[in-house]
């Protein structure tokens, strides 16, 4: 490679590196930042909706009760989803610690684990999709600055960060996501697979102030591997909840409830 | 400030401020994907809900129609009454919890319906069945400990075909629709127990004391099921305590340790399950403790219940000393991006058959003594049916699930439990489609494969079909 080459940077990064530092931003602390509006710092506990829709049409519905907690030791958030709706899923529970997945089904009484790639298949991803930490799992570099619209249509003036996965926890590969200038709101991602594949693609929409915040009460997703499946996970009921560490053992998922 | 600053900053700025560019690859067609915003407002919280409220409930009306494909002749004959060929069965499963207070739950589990089917009297008690399967009370005195007091369903184990230290899991199991393990478990009953366990941010700890309430019943045949028994005899026919515990030795690695004791016997238990990646299990479960070969036990237990003479056992009497016996079964599982998860298991229960004890088995079946014989050889196989562990003492399992197959909320699960000395299979393929929220059916087959003189091949039912349809409220 020549020397000339070797110095020639894309002009569109250039930019990027410009306008992030115009702000005052690194790519690390736009991601912190947008992850402080996402999610409350202390412990929590919310109701999420998740509506399936298929080529349009709602076709089901379910309710999980969702208690999140920072682990003090890694600062990512820790889940416990429980299933409220519908009937034949409730009282079926998930943690999500780390890299430790346990599924507990009421009917066989049984605790499983599951892999990081399982957790993906059941709804009880949700839990990550809204309260991963992607400052931490994440290493971010600026792609450029855009104007993205968001689920609205609305044109927003957003930073494009491209994210990497930090570790091998991390459950996405890659991740594009899209905040806000000045307000730090995330407005869109796309997650792909090891492989390269695209997966999802989320919108985050309908702002509400809660829990000392103003952070998106709904995330649109849409399947990119079936184009007729989206999931709307609408978020309501948020409060602060005491979470004792002991909620994170196994066995004690037969004993979460949902309120 | 120098003129060469001034040049640097100036695009800096007219970059930073200037009309960002469109996003590119974002498609018209994405947007237009995204439902208005005004979705299904979620439910407020009064109680009803299935999983929300100081009420909870599970309440599902059931059909389940099966027919069954029996094989001409056996070489073992099989005793009477034959296997049903076509049952229906129509029932109700209830499960609810009453939380009054933080501190205090109450749990009931049970289920109960009709049944007819050919080889079933019609009309007679034997058409009611009703199965308590779980009434307790738990305790919550401080956080992280619980006394829990009642007939209660205690499982462990990680595994998915076979579980070793699941020791609680012995004739609890009535009337399964499927032979599917993960079916198993959902149609059995508690043992009526005492249980105290601690769970704190490193572990958990538990301890369950069953006391005998009952006598060991003879073993049940499809038209011998009592209508309404809680048939404690089955789940509390002996004294039985139980400690276990495990303890986070290294970030996620948590293995759980177990000590048993049935009537003076000890067992000890051990399993551990870990992630390898991103998509693999790992797993393993294992036990043991001083025990007699599957058949010898078989024959004590069916002598003591008075299911046969001991005169006639003594035909097939073989050793009746105890040696230190053991199980396990070791598997993984693997998860693809395209829903599926596949598992395979090898399972190892040393008390069961071997290739010897197969051979004497056919043999006296089929020898002179043959139709003398033959209904104390199936009750040794029904005994282990009961018991929940293999025939033989090696087998493989494997199994996958494939979840929105095909179609959204179509879920295909297929397994086989395969007997490593003869290399007949059990074989069973479910689909499974929510049609609503709260409309579910499913189609289950399966069928024993093998030759007439192996494992699975010499039952009686070659292939078996069952259709369910079910309605949660």
């Amino acid at each position: 490679m020549s020397r000339a080459n070797a110095l020639r940077i894309p002009t569109g990064l250039v930019i990027a590196a410009l306008s992030a530092g115009a702000w005052g931003q690194t790519p690390a602390e736009i991601v912190a930042r947008a992850d402080e509006v996402r999610n409350p710092n202390a412990a929590f506990r919310f109701l999420s909706t998740l509506t399936e829709y298929v080529s349009g049409k709602p076709q089901a519905q379910n309710v999980l009760a969702i208690f999140s907690k920072k682990d003090p030791r890694t600062g990512q958030f820790r889940n416990l989803v429980r299933f409220v709706e519908p009937p034949r899923d409730a009282g079926k529970a998930v943690l999500l610690d780390g890299r430790a997945f346990w599924f507990y089904d009421p009917a066989s009484k049984a605790s499983v684990r599951i892999s990081p790639q399982q957790r993906l298949i059941g709804q009880a991803a949700v839990g990550d999709v809204l309260t991963v930490t992607m400052s931490i799992d994440y290493t971010a570099t600026l792609v450029s600055t855009e104007s993205v619209q968001d689920a609205n249509k609305k044109p927003r003036t957003s930073w494009h960060l491209d994210l990497k996965a930090a570790n091998e926890l991390s459950t996405y590969a890659r991740i594009e996501y899209w905040v806000e200038q000045g307000s730090f709101q995330p407005v869109k991602a796309k997650f792909y697979s090891d492989s390269g594949r695209l997966l999802k693609i989320l919108f985050y929409r309908s702002f509400e102030t809660w829990l000392g915040g103003l952070r998106p009460t709904e995330a649109v997703i849409l399947d990119a591997v079936d184009s007729s499946r989206v999931t709307t996970l609408k978020s309501s009921e948020h409060r602060l909840q005491q979470i004792p560490e002991a909620w994170f053992q196994r066995e004690y998922l037969p004993r979460l409830e949902a309120e | 400030m120098s003129r060469r600053w001034i040049w640097t900053a100036v695009p800096i700025a007219l970059v930073a401020f200037a009309e960002p560019a469109q996003a590119q690859g974002q498609g018209e067609d994405e947007l237009s994907r995204i439902p208005s915003e005004a979705p299904p407002a979620p439910p407020a919280t009064p109680s009803g809900r299935s999983g929300l409220g100081k009420l909870q409930r599970t309440v599902y009306l059931e059909s389940a129609t099966e027919a069954e494909l029996l094989r001409s002749s056996l070489d073992v004959p099989s005793p009477s009454p034959a296997p049903t060929t076509i049952e229906e069965r129509f029932f109700a499963d209830l499960v609810l919890h009453w939380i009054p207070t933080r501190d205090l739950t109450f749990h009931l589990s049970a289920r109960g319906g009709f049944r007819v089917g050919e080889g079933i009297p019609f009309p007679t008690h034997e058409n009611i069945r009703a199965d308590f399967r779980e009434l307790y009370a738990s305790w919550k005195p401080f956080e992280g400990a619980y006394l829990d007091a009642g007939r209660i369903n205690l499982k462990s184990g990680v595994a998915i075909g076979f579980n070793p230290t699941d020791f609680f899991k012995t004739r609890a199991v009535v009337e399964p629709l499927s032979i599917d393990p993960a079916v198993l478990r959902e149609d059995r009953l508690g043992t009526v127990m005492l249980r105290g366990q601690f769970v704190w941010r490193h572990g958990s700890v538990s301890a369950a004391f069953a006391p005998r309430v009952a006598s060991p019943p003879p073993l049940y045949t499809n038209t011998t099921l009592p209508a309404l028994d809680p048939m404690f005899g089955r789940t509390n026919g002996h004294h039985r305590f139980l400690l276990k515990g495990n303890v986070d030795l290294i970030a996620d690695f948590s293995p759980e340790a177990l000590f048993y004791e049935e009537d003076g016997a000890v067992r000890l238990g051990f399993n551990v399950a870990q992630s390898l990646g991103k998509k693999v299990v790992a797993y393993a479960e294992w036990a043991g403790g001083w025990q007699s070969g599957i058949g010898q036990e078989a024959l004590s237990f069916g002598t003591l219940t008075g299911s046969f003479s001991s005169a006639v056992a003594d035909n097939l009497a073989t050793s009746s000393a105890t040696h230190f016996q053991q199980d396990a079964s070791v598997g993984l599982s693997y998860a693809t991006e395209s829903k599926m998860t596949f598992w395979l298991e090898y399972h190892l229960h040393q008390a069961g058959f071997s290739r010897a004890d197969w051979r004497f088995w056919f043999d006296q079946g089929t020898g002179p003594s043959g139709q003398l014989l033959a209904p104390i050889l199936w009750f040794e196989r029904g005994y282990a049916q009961e018991q929940q562990v293999p025939m033989s003492k090696h087998s493989l399992f494997l199994r996958a699930d494939w979840t929105d197959a095909f179609i959204f909320n179509l879920e295909l699960t297929a397994f086989a439990n395969v007997d490593l000395y003869d290399g007949s299979t059990l074989a069973q393929v479910t689909a499974s489609y929510a049609v609503t929220n709260l409309w579910t059916i499913a189609l289950l087959s399966s069928a024993n494969i093998g030759s007439r003189s192996s494992e699975f091949g010499s039952l009686p039912s070659v292939f078996s079909a069952l259709f369910t349809i079910r309605y949660y409220f």
